[in-house]
């Protein structure tokens, strides 16, 4: 997670060109609101992924998308231009990867990738041959005439994909596709993705509660809390600049201090936390008022030591005394617990040449961290549970 | 009380060979099925073929018995029973199948599920008989229909087909057999993965062929067991040709329990034999149907997902 900061540029996609429109979806499940008012869009050709935890709608837009499931209320869900609305899951045009796979047991790995051509009605000569391009894709094609059951995770995984990807869809939707493989495959299938992504030029939708795989795949992330969007933009946005003490805390910000705003200005807010003035870039939703509560969301990568005796008091940093707590050892670091007078802070120690017992301060920079609403919701008006998937 | 228990624990132990118990579980219950199944049905074929002086019996093997019962009309009454059993176990096929579809997807409403499931089980509590007696009370000379139809001016004079005929057989296994069929097709359709309609759905199937293409095949364990659990009981009931065929339609397991009746043991087993004969042959014939989608075994392992 070092150089998770560092964008990686992609291909450069057009704007204007809108495959994808949902506008304002609801969908109750009985009592509950799964999603709540959500409108989404998605250019051609990019890697938008949906984020949250469970029970965050996420997958219920999905399916929504897939026709699998009809919306309580609607305004208008087009894909490629044309109104999706009234037409069911089989005449839409995108397929979806389901999290089990949902891979025929009665069918080989070839009959399972040839079934979206076979329902059209396609012979079996090009069915045959555009089945086993699909397999190449994946690089299964001598699993041609498996079982299922015989295939490991992972190939199941990929025949899934070449059955998806096999009639040509115009949008890939991928229901936490990763989530039933173990952690090295995780991650070699998600460069295999990724590399599908770059060939195919294909518009993917990708569900996920991992911020981690949201970040190294997307062009873009829609966060997602209790049917509603609390945060969309490119993987760096989310990342450096959280919309709220929520998001902040999703993606993995380990210290999140409360206090009220004491001053703005030009962009940066100060905010007064005990008898301390932190100062950062304001990334919240919305003008930042005086007076009001915030959160000053810091990575423990970023504080860094200064020894007993040292003086930190340039411009642009922010500093607490603090003494030292406890240490755990993870191998290519240490995450190193300080104690201040306004609470723990969590510390990312990578170089051992530091001593961490003997200690003045810590501090860092203002242009690293940031000034966030102390909202820990999902915006106004959602008091209700929504637990549905 | 666990003291008594140890102790016998030992004794058990002392006295049988130190084996896994699936071993033990499994002998045993090969003995008794051997003891308890295989040993009547051998008995049965061994005597069809003696034959009978007086009281007491000639060992001398022979086919008189099975002579004899095709001579007087045998013949006639084995292609009726597999006839009328064939067409009561397709019937059944045609509606259970949609109905188990219905029950086990289409279904939400519980309450509705739980009514439907007393229904298919409450019948069995009554003695057979009873169960088709009833009927005669409906379709009789002076029954509940023939009433209307002379009400109502339809007929003239009652109509007579509607009981001691095949079509009061046919009505009769229909009820009696529904629920052999529903049930394990509903299993096996319950069984099925909302996630495999759905898949099949979003890759372009409308329904009919998610239903032939996936549905279809994935229930089919559950459609061979619901066949064989109707045809072959149907071939060995005794009271619904009895009471809803009367003299008029005779079937084979009727005829038999008809001889031992009148003490013909010997044709009786010969009869039974055959009765044996056929439900082994509609055994390969099965097997034989399921060799293009791999074979029993490969529908079975289909469960396995």
């Amino acid at each position: 997670m070092a150089n998770s900061d560092v964008t990686v540029p992609r291909a450069a996609v057009g704007n204007g060109d809108q495959i994808l429109h949902v506008e304002h979806a609801t969908h109750r499940f009985g009592d509950v609101v799964a999603l709540d008012d959500v409108s989404i869009t998605a250019r051609r050709g990019e890697f938008l992924t949906l984020l949250g935890e469970s029970g965050s709608g996420k997958t219920t837009l999905l399916r929504i998308v897939a026709g699998l499931e009809r919306p309580t209320r609607i305004a208008r869900i087009a894909i490629d231009g044309e109104d999706v609305s009234a037409i069911p899951a089989s005449r839409r045009n995108c397929t979806t990867v389901f999290q089990h796979y949902a891979l025929f047991p009665h069918m080989s790995v070839g009959q399972n990738v040839e079934y979206g051509l076979r329902v059209r009605g396609i012979d079996r000569d090009q069915r045959r041959k555009r089945a086993e391009d699909a397999l190449a894709l994946v690089r299964l094609l001598d699993k041609y005439g498996r079982r299922v059951h015989q295939l490991s995770g992972g190939e199941r995984q990929r025949v899934a994909l070449a059955r998806a990807l096999v009639t040509q869809p115009a949008i890939l939707l991928l229901d936490e596709p990763l989530g039933a493989l173990d952690e090295k495959l995780r991650v070699d299938m998600q460069v295999e993705l990724l590399d599908l992504h770059e060939k195919l030029g294909l518009t993917f939708i990708y569900v996920t509660h991992s911020q981690e795989e949201a970040l190294t795949m997307s062009d873009r992330i829609i966060l997602m809390r209790r049917g509603r969007i609390v945060q969309e933009g490119p993987p760096t946005d989310l990342f450096d600049r959280p919309a709220s003490r929520f998001v902040a805390d999703f993606m993995g910000v380990e210290n999140l201090l409360e206090g009220t705003i004491e001053s703005v200005q030009n962009g940066t807010a100060s905010v007064r936390i005990g008898g301390h003035v932190i100062s950062g870039a304001w990334s919240g939703t919305g003008l930042a008022e005086r007076g009001a509560p915030a959160c000053v969301a810091v990575r423990a990568e970023r504080i860094r030591l200064a020894p007993r005796g040292a003086t930190v008091d340039e411009p642009g940093v922010n500093a607490l005394p603090c003494t030292s707590g406890a240490t755990i050892y993870k191998g290519k670091y240490l995450d190193q617990t300080l104690d201040t007078d306004i609470g723990p802070v969590k510390a990312r120690i990578w170089d051992r040449g530091v001593d961490v017992t003997d200690l003045e301060a810590l501090w860092w920079r203002e242009s690293e961290c940031a000034i966030t609403s102390a909202e820990n919701g999902a915006g106004a008006g959602s008091g209700e549970e929504a637990d549905a998937a | 009380m666990a003291a008594t228990l140890t102790a016998n624990d030992d004794v058990m132990r002392r006295l049988l060979p130190r084996l896994p118990a699936g071993v033990w579980s499994l002998s045993g219950f090969t003995v008794v099925w051997f003891g308890g199944i295989v040993i009547p049905l051998l008995a049965i074929i061994l005597v069809s073929f003696f034959q009978g002086r007086g009281i007491r019996i000639n060992l001398d093997p022979t086919f008189l018995q099975y002579e004899r019962f095709f001579s007087y009309g045998g013949s006639d009454l084995l292609a009726r029973s597999v006839r009328i059993a064939a067409t009561i176990t397709f019937i059944e096929l045609m509606i259970a199948f949609p109905f188990a579809l219905w029950l086990a997807k289409g279904c939400k409403n519980n309450m509705v599920r739980l009514l439907t499931f007393t229904a298919l089980t409450v019948p069995f509590f009554l003695s057979p008989a009873a169960r088709v007696i009833v009927w005669r009370s409906v379709f009789g000379i002076n029954g509940v229909v023939n009433q209307a139809l002379l009400a109502t001016g339809a007929v003239d004079e009652p109509v007579t087909w509607l009981i001691f005929s095949e079509f009061a057989v046919h009505f009769g296994f229909l009820g009696a057999f529904f629920p052999t069929m529903v049930w394990p097709i509903f299993l096996s359709i319950s069984l099925i993965d909302n996630d495999f309609l759905e898949a099949s759905n979003d890759l372009g199937a409308n329904r009919f062929r998610t239903l032939v293409h996936v549905i279809f095949p994935l229930a089919l364990p559950g459609v061979v067991a619901g066949i064989v659990f109707t045809f072959i009981p149907m071939l060995g009931d005794t009271v619904v040709a009895q009471h809803m065929g009367g003299n008029n339609v005779l079937m084979l397991s009727a005829q038999v329990q008809s001889l031992i009746g009148v003490s013909n043991f010997l044709v009786a087993a010969a009869l039974a034999a055959v009765v044996l004969g056929i439900m082994l042959a509609f055994q390969v014939l099965l097997w034989a149907a399921l060799k293009p989608v791999g074979g029993l075994n490969e529908v079975f392992a289909n469960l396995r997902r």
